[in-house]
């Protein structure tokens, strides 16, 4: 049986030479290569186990001479040789001893009476075996409470049935802050939150005898909540029927996700209920994403939005300018598309603008990010306002209207192109100042248009209704109608006058000739009824005397004299006729 | 006795003027006078035992009528003057003027007619001088 380990060496303790010789007989008898040393004392026994030694089993006979008491010589000999099997070799009425021996470390022990070879060979073989076997055990229970106590992550041994801590590690330890000897005394319950409970209750039961893991919430000695991932399973300690728990604490990697989730629940908010509509696409408009706002902007909903290419519903005159735009992103990281018309529900048109950012390059995004914000009203607007400038524009150019506008705070004057085409002012003369403007005023009016505009400047708001003067840039005067609005603002404060200066010029030249004309044929009309009265008067009176005296002598010199009369008349006639021509062909010669 | 002058620079006027006095019966003799100096002279020599009616034309060269009314204010014999003022053509201005002189008894404007003379006889300061025949 141990032909194959080679020799065999053996240290017998034995002082009887007779016992020792019947050792070594029934040794011989199993064992052909054997080397037997002797030694006859406690002391020998000692200074052969003192060296190092490759003795395989030792034979101990109870009674030495050198020791008194058989129990310290057990003690003794297992002191000397941990590793080595000590079978004890015992007189009858040594025999209670002799178990006992067992509980001292012996492996075995024979009745020197009952000894035989096979016996012998049989215990000696058994207690090499046992004590390799008990060797690889404590090896690997050392290996295992290594692994227990130096582990990083906490782990702690429960009892089986009743879940009492049986032993922690310095991890555990140091996590949960309870010292070793308050967790022998404690049940894993108490480290589990009220609301796990049940649940953990539960999972331990279904997997009473097998592994399990789960993610539990602990609190430390100080309250302080943790969460823990566990695994937990069965195994035998000390005996006892156990489960050992290895926990990780996974708190701040939960912490980490829950933010994440926050800022994540953030970025949703921010683009699910903001009022710009959010897509994503890549450079064939082809859509992955459409943000909640596009059936608040468009009436359709984002699942049916996301359905079409986003050029579908770009405004088929757009199109060619949008996807221009989009090109630039070649090169830039961030575009912005000016107003163009997307297509709503009811089959309209809202203008919109949109930014767009490439983010091919995100991972968490792949694709062209378009934020679009609605700008009909803004666009509706300034349709109205550039409609109702081109109409102001127009009537102003028909009246030939130069218009103003004043901003009283800054002192600064606007023109439109009145006041070249009209003053013949170039735009590198007009100075856009008030005084500017007051400088050219005829000297005569400048007084009187200041006193009337200070008395309409008292009134919070002013219709301002003037004539005067204005210089022309060739120095010659036009008269202008000036009709002017004050603005203020809600506190009464003058902000701007806004006006019209009218070029009357024309109407004053017309009006002035109007009534020379009147002037002159009034003058005409009179002296010349003075003349026309007095040939007339001789007629009458010549024609009264010679019907009121018929038989006047000298009648026909006052015939003679109605005829020259009457000529005369005809002459004055034809030239008033005459003059009166003049006058309105020639107005500025009469 | 009553003496009429006719002061006008119209030679027709004066011509038609006396004719129609001599006809009715007014004067025999009208005194013809083209220019106002001239009846200006005669007037300061007049005696004042005379009474004077002018005929007097408004609008003359030289000296026109107004003219003439504030020469005849410095004479002897202005108390006798009584003045027809006669114009071709009647003016609010002049109506107005003469209103200051209390000379003139009339405003006739041309021509004077037969039917102006008869009336002018039986204006109350001249009546006196045409007593009816009996």
């Amino acid at each position: 049986m141990t032909d194959s380990e080679g020799a065999l060496n053996i240290l017998v303790v034995e002082d009887h030479i007779g016992d020792y010789i019947l050792i070594e007989d029934y040794l011989s008898e199993e064992h052909l290569q054997i080397n037997l040393t002797r030694a006859t004392t406690f002391k020998e026994a000692k200074d052969n186990l003192s060296v190092n030694h490759n003795f395989k089993v030792v034979l101990l006979d109870l009674s030495l001479p050198d020791v008194e008491s058989n129990e310290d010589l057990v003690t003794g000999m297992v002191a000397l040789a941990p590793n080595t099997p000590i079978i004890v070799l015992t007189g009858f009425s040594n025999k209670q001893f002799g178990v006992k021996t067992l509980s001292l470390g012996i492996s075995d022990y024979l009745l020197k009476d009952d000894l035989n070879s096979t016996q012998l060979a049989k215990s000696i073989f058994y207690s090499i075996e046992r004590k390799n076997n008990d060797f690889k055990l404590g090896e690997s229970e050392r290996k295992y409470k290594a692994l227990f106590d130096s582990s990083p992550l906490p782990m702690w041994v429960l009892d089986k049935h009743t879940l009492e801590f049986l032993n922690v590690n310095d991890a555990a330890i140091d996590l949960y802050e309870y010292s070793k000897e308050e967790f022998l005394g404690m049940n894993v319950r108490d480290l589990w939150t009220k609301d796990i409970r049940k649940e953990i209750e539960f999972t331990w039961k279904e997997n009473y005898h097998e592994n399990f893991g789960i993610t539990v919430k602990h609190l430390k000695k100080n309250g302080e909540l943790l969460h823990m991932e566990i695994k937990s399973n069965p195994i035998d300690f000390d005996g006892r029927e156990a489960r050992v728990t290895q926990a990780k604490d996974i708190t701040a990697q939960l912490d980490a996700e829950q933010a994440l989730k926050h800022s994540e629940k953030r970025f949703k908010a921010l683009v699910q209920d903001a009022s710009d509509l959010i897509m994503i696409m890549d450079f064939s408009g082809e859509l992955s994403y459409v943000s909640p706002s596009s059936s608040q902007m468009t009436g359709i909903s984002d699942a049916e939005m996301i359905k079409n290419n986003f050029f579908h519903y770009i405004h088929k005159n757009d199109v060619k300018s949008v996807k221009s735009h989009l090109l630039k992103l070649k090169d830039n990281k961030r575009i912005q598309i000016p107003s163009y018309r997307i297509k709503t529900s009811d089959k309209k048109w809202r203008y919109i603008e949109t930014i767009i950012t490439n983010l091919n390059d995100d991972s968490s995004v792949k694709g062209l990010v378009a934020n679009s914000r609605d700008i009909t009203e803004f666009i509706t607007q300034e349709k109205k306002l550039i409609h109702s400038l081109k109409r102001y524009d127009i009537v102003a150019k028909a009246t030939s209207d130069t218009i103003t506008d004043y901003d009283v705070v800054n002192d600064k004057m606007y023109y439109n192109e009145g006041i070249e085409s009209v003053f013949g002012y170039s735009k590198s003369e007009i100075e856009n100042t008030g005084s500017w403007w007051n400088e050219k005023l005829h000297p005569e009016d400048r007084e009187r248009v200041k006193r009337y505009s200070q008395q309409v400047q008292k009134l919070t708001s002013g219709y301002i209704h003037i004539e005067y003067r204005f210089r022309c840039a060739d120095g010659s005067y036009r008269y202008i109608l000036d009709r002017s609005y004050l603005v203020t603002d809600e506190s009464g404060n003058k902000l701007r006058i806004i006006g019209a200066m009218q070029d009357i010029t024309e109407i004053q030249n017309y009006i002035q000739t109007i009534e020379d004309h009147n002037s002159r044929l009034k003058d005409i009309a009179w002296t010349q009824s003075h003349v026309v009265r007095a040939p007339l008067a001789r007629i009458m009176g010549l024609i009264d005397l010679i019907q009121s005296y018929p038989n006047i002598d000298e009648q026909a010199q006052l015939l003679e004299h109605i005829n020259t009369s009457a000529r005369e008349l005809d002459d004055i006639i034809r030239n008033i006729t005459r003059k009166t021509e003049d006058v309105t062909l020639n107005p500025k010669e009469c | 006795m009553l003496k009429v002058l006719i002061i006008d620079d119209d030679d027709i006027v004066r011509l038609v003027q006396s004719k129609l006095l001599q006809n009715c019966n007014f004067t025999k003799e009208p005194l013809k006078f083209k220019r106002a100096s001239d009846a200006v002279e005669y007037l300061n020599s007049a005696s004042i035992e005379h009474h004077y009616l002018l005929m007097l034309d408004i609008n003359m060269p030289m000296m026109n009528g107004w003219e003439f009314l504030d020469e005849v204010e410095r004479m002897e014999v202005k108390e006798n003057v009584y003045v027809l003022m006669v114009s071709s053509s009647v003016d609010y201005n002049d109506k107005e003027k003469a209103d200051k002189y209390d000379k003139i008894i009339n405003f006739i404007e041309k021509p004077i007619t037969a039917k102006n003379c008869e009336q002018l006889k039986e204006l109350s300061i001249l009546k006196p001088f045409f007593p009816e025949p009996i």
